[in-house]
């Protein structure tokens, strides 16, 4: 059985120089306590940028966290038990937490979790209508403390990952590699990078093309697939190449 | 480099995309400690946009450690 675990709003500003756990290393924990049980196999982290408004409380970015598993589908209550203690326990102080586990085979109305999602990049959203929609969809909903808000981003950060075209993955992609130049065929088999894109016209790289990689590169969720943008390469680039990493400036809109 | 908005908050003048002076800001600040980096969004590391105290609004973000500012003024 696929499903589709969100969490949002479970951080609070930190205060004092006190470490806060931020919610993409809070739903990562989740997957791995997940897998260490021996309960699934967890596909990685995307996060989800939500509407910046001066009506919707949030911390600094109002954005949500959602990761795919794969899982017997015996072993769904025991899931969601574990990301409702979890969020319990590891949610800051003063935080509104949500969770929300979908199951994607079993939605009949799919076009609705994914139409939720993004008028919450849009518009205000209410506590009342992310749980009529959990009802009337059959979607585990919850909230963990505080005001619980965080239902509305747990509810969207699903829809948006089940969209297949919104958000990037969590952590910056590692490469073993000499040297900074690697061919996308190299992209695809050491990362969790399923294609190669230019960000200026969409053509996918052939696996024989050679990319510059830059800082931190990102992928990105877009078409169902683990994306990495690429952009022509910048004159004052350090080696010759046709291909090179989009900067996080440019991510940043996914 | 900083405007008091209607709420008494401090909110970065130069809006989303001022790259170099969200930089500037931040190297100036005492208090700049470095978000999440999957909330980074600026190329410089150390940059008021990446920022675990920076609040985005719709247009800029507000600092949420004001008392610093008056030291990185520009």
């Amino acid at each position: 059985m696929h499903i589709l675990i969100s969490i949002d709003d479970t951080d609070e500003m930190k205060r004092d120089m006190i470490e806060v756990r931020g919610t993409g290393e809070l739903a990562a924990m989740i997957a791995a306590r997940i897998e260490e049980r021996g309960w699934g196999r967890c596909e990685p982290v995307t996060r989800h940028q939500l509407l910046v408004h001066p009506d919707i409380p949030y911390t600094s970015h109002n954005s949500a966290m959602c990761f795919a598993a794969q899982i017997p589908g015996h072993r769904l209550p025991d899931i969601t038990e574990l990301a409702e203690e979890f969020l319990a326990v590891e949610s800051a102080p003063g935080s509104d937490p949500g969770l929300c586990i979908a199951v994607p085979e079993r939605i009949l109305m799919p076009g609705w979790l994914i139409s939720f999602g993004f008028m919450a990049k849009n518009l205000v959203l209410k506590k009342d209508e992310a749980y009529e929609l959990a009802d009337a969809l059959g979607i585990h909903l919850s909230e963990h403390g505080g005001t619980g808000d965080g239902v509305i981003g747990a509810m969207a950060g699903a829809g948006l990952r089940f969209s297949g075209n919104d958000g990037r993955f969590r952590g910056k992609l590692k490469f073993k590699t000499a040297n900074n130049t690697i061919t996308v065929k190299q992209v695809c088999t050491s990362t969790i990078v399923e294609q190669v894109k230019s960000i200026k016209d969409g053509r996918v790289l052939d696996l024989e093309e050679r990319v510059f990689l830059g800082e931190g590169p990102k992928a990105v969720l877009m078409n169902g697939l683990a994306v990495m943008l690429v952009e022509s390469c910048s004159a004052e680039a350090k080696e010759p190449c046709q291909w090179q990493t989009c900067s996080k400036s440019r991510v940043k809109a996914y | 480099m900083w405007i008091i908005n209607e709420q008494g908050e401090q909110v970065f003048a130069g809006g989303r995309a001022a790259w170099s002076a969200a930089a500037q800001q931040a190297n100036l600040c005492p208090a700049f400690q470095a978000d999440d980096e999957d909330e980074w969004v600026a190329d410089q590391s150390v940059s008021c946009y990446n920022c675990a105290f920076r609040r985005w609004t719709r247009d800029s973000f507000v600092c949420c450690q004001p008392r610093f500012l008056g030291q990185s003024t520009a």
